[in-house]
């Protein structure tokens, strides 16, 4: 209860800051569309050169990036470690964050809110509607929880696997050059993974989640039978690897060493 | 009870060690090589409540690491502290409730919004009440004269409003003990005096316990009654400013003018028997050291019967004196006094 008041207490600071520079807001908004578009357009161009993807059709491949969208703009929302390396451990102002009492990873998410990223979650689901539309799938009333249970599992293995990324800024003493890294290799799991080589395939199950986030839950609303066990451990990664990672984060702060002043 | 308990207390920090030249840089590349710097030594203390210490060193003798250690943004290496009753860097968050955090050169303020904003949201942070929250927030404001500046966005104020600001946003949730890391630091001498006032009253009227660093020796001699001094990660000194002062304070000096040139066997002549030092600048200006256990006058009525004086200066060894002899020779034990005429 406390937390959700202090989320609701950053989001007005957010909106008081952000209403004195309004074209700024709206640039952020479109340049974030436009980049969700590309990616569209991507998908379109490669079926204009065949018919099926790893067994997909164009539908379901829209609507699997539809999904995907919708945790991604949670994530984006809600846990934005981009700047942390820089901002908290090198100009030392995880010092102030450690002196308030609240948790320290949950106050840097809080002052790094950024809600524009929402409008990508709700254009996710008009895709997800209309793609499915096109898919002919029947709307049936267990597909808003299990949405609800999937978008959070999704979300949770996004931070896990952000947050022990950031963690490692702890242990070591120079920022790493995997995040961006990262980002390029999230974008495989928006994809059919049976594309993919069988080390690929793995890789992106178990060891860097990502096809939780895409493909494998999306495939439960496809009605894919080979992947529904894969969709219903969406959730348990989540739990699983956040958990982890706030294992590691906790640990990696006893380490933190401050800037010196 | 002890405000501040601290026993056998280290910090050291494992520094990278470069190799000079490209073939050393790319040796670091594989295998570094590392060494230990403790940054705090050992130190023991404690701070009973109400008290307000000053803790004070020079640049990089292990104050702002003490501090951090003591406010739980780090784990120390060994040693036991205890502050407000809690192991600060094990229940952190319990723990922070209780105190209350300024640093000068870090703000504690939102940037972008107004400075009651920043307020009501430290007021949520804290889960202060907010009948608590208005009864302490009017007379803080009351206190530091805030009321016109409480709407403006934080990057418009000017430092010393914002220090005035930020001590309030310290205290919002009335803690019982708060930390000061230089906190007049590039502040000017009026806005300096009104912070010493309002860190004097906070003590004299709440109990509240400070302990703060700072390079300017006047917040030491205006607020604090025990000073306690760092070098290189150890404790030089640990006492009161008036027994540091008796100490290492040399006496008064005496200068004088002279109407005609005088020797420097004249000079040690007139007060033959007296415990005086003399330094000699010219013929015509000479130095008189006076211990502090003896009368000036006796001084006086020996000089002023044997030469024609034109002027005199009385004047006691500063503690800015003091501690820049102790900063340099690195103990806080007395030297052995020197004769030099």
């Amino acid at each position: 209860m406390f937390y959700l008041g202090l989320i609701w207490e950053y989001f007005t600071n957010y909106v008081k800051t952000r209403l004195t520079y309004r074209a700024d807001f709206w640039v952020e908004v479109i340049s974030d569309l436009l980049f969700q578009a590309t990616n569209l357009i991507f998908i379109f161009v490669v079926f204009a050169h065949t018919e099926t993807l790893g067994g997909f059709t164009e539908a379901e491949v829209v609507f699997v990036y539809g999904y995907f969208m919708v945790p991604y703009g949670l994530y984006s929302c809600f846990i934005n470690l981009w700047n942390f390396g820089d901002r908290y451990i090198v100009k030392g102002e995880m010092d102030r964050i450690l002196t308030r009492p609240a948790h320290s990873l949950f106050q840097i998410f809080l002052e790094n809110l950024d809600p524009p990223s929402l409008i990508g979650s709700v254009i996710g689901i008009i895709i997800m509607i209309w793609s499915g539309g096109q898919l002919g799938l029947e709307m049936e009333w267990w597909y808003i929880p299990a949405l609800i249970i999937m978008t959070i599992g999704s979300t949770l293995i996004y931070a896990g696997i952000y947050i022990i990324l950031t963690s490692v800024s702890f242990y070591s003493d120079s920022p790493t050059g995997i995040i961006p890294l990262m980002v390029n290799i999230q974008t495989y799991g928006r994809y059919p993974i049976t594309i993919y080589n069988r080390a690929i395939q793995i890789i992106l199950t178990w060891v860097l989640p990502f096809a939780f986030v895409g493909i494998y839950p999306a495939a439960l609303f496809l009605q894919r039978e080979e992947m529904m066990a894969m969709a219903w451990l969406t959730p348990v990664m989540g739990l699983l690897f956040f958990s982890v990672s706030l294992l590691l984060w906790n640990s990696g702060v006893k380490r933190y060493r401050g800037a010196g002043s | 009870m002890q405000a501040i308990e601290v026993q056998d207390l280290r910090k050291t920090f494992r520094i990278q060690q470069s190799r000079g030249g490209l073939k050393g840089a790319l040796q670091d590349l594989f295998a570094r090589e590392y060494h230990e710097v403790a940054a705090v030594n050992d130190i023991s203390f404690t701070i009973p409540q109400g008290e307000i210490c000053g803790y004070i060193g020079e640049n990089g003798a292990g104050k702002s690491t003490t501090i951090k250690m003591l406010t739980g943004i780090l784990v120390p290496t060994s040693g036991h502290i205890q502050v407000n009753g809690y192991v600060p860097y094990q229940e952190r968050e319990k723990f922070v409730q209780g105190i209350g955090v300024v640093f000068g050169q870090r703000s504690q303020l939102w940037w972008d919004i107004g400075v009651i904003e920043s307020f009501q949201l430290l007021r949520k942070v804290y889960q202060v009440s907010e009948a608590d929250y208005k009864k302490r927030l009017d007379e803080l404001v009351e206190r530091l004269q805030l009321q016109e500046l409480l709407s403006r966005p934080v990057r418009k104020l000017s430092l010393g409003q914002r220090m005035r600001c930020e001590l309030v946003a310290a205290l919002l949730h009335n803690p019982s003990i708060v930390f000061l890391d230089e906190p007049t630091i590039g502040l000017d001498i009026v806005v300096k005096s009104e912070i010493r006032e309002f860190l004097k009253d906070l003590n004299r009227t709440q109990g509240t316990t400070i302990l703060l660093t700072t390079h300017d020796l006047q917040d030491i001699e205006a607020l604090c009654s025990r000073v306690i001094m760092l070098d290189a990660g150890s404790i030089i000194y640990d006492g009161g400013l008036n027994e540091l002062k008796t100490r290492w304070g040399r006496g008064r000096e005496l200068r004088f003018q002279f109407g005609g040139a005088v020797k420097a066997e004249q000079l040690n002549g007139w007060t033959m028997g007296l415990p005086v030092t003399w330094t000699q600048e010219s013929d015509l200006v000479a130095t008189a050291l006076v211990p502090a256990d003896m009368a000036v006058s006796d001084v006086f009525s020996r000089i002023l019967s044997q030469a024609e004086v034109t002027d005199v200066q009385i004047s006691e060894t500063s503690t800015d004196e003091i501690v820049r002899q102790i900063y340099s020779s690195g103990s806080a034990e007395k030297p052995e006094v020197k004769l030099h005429v």
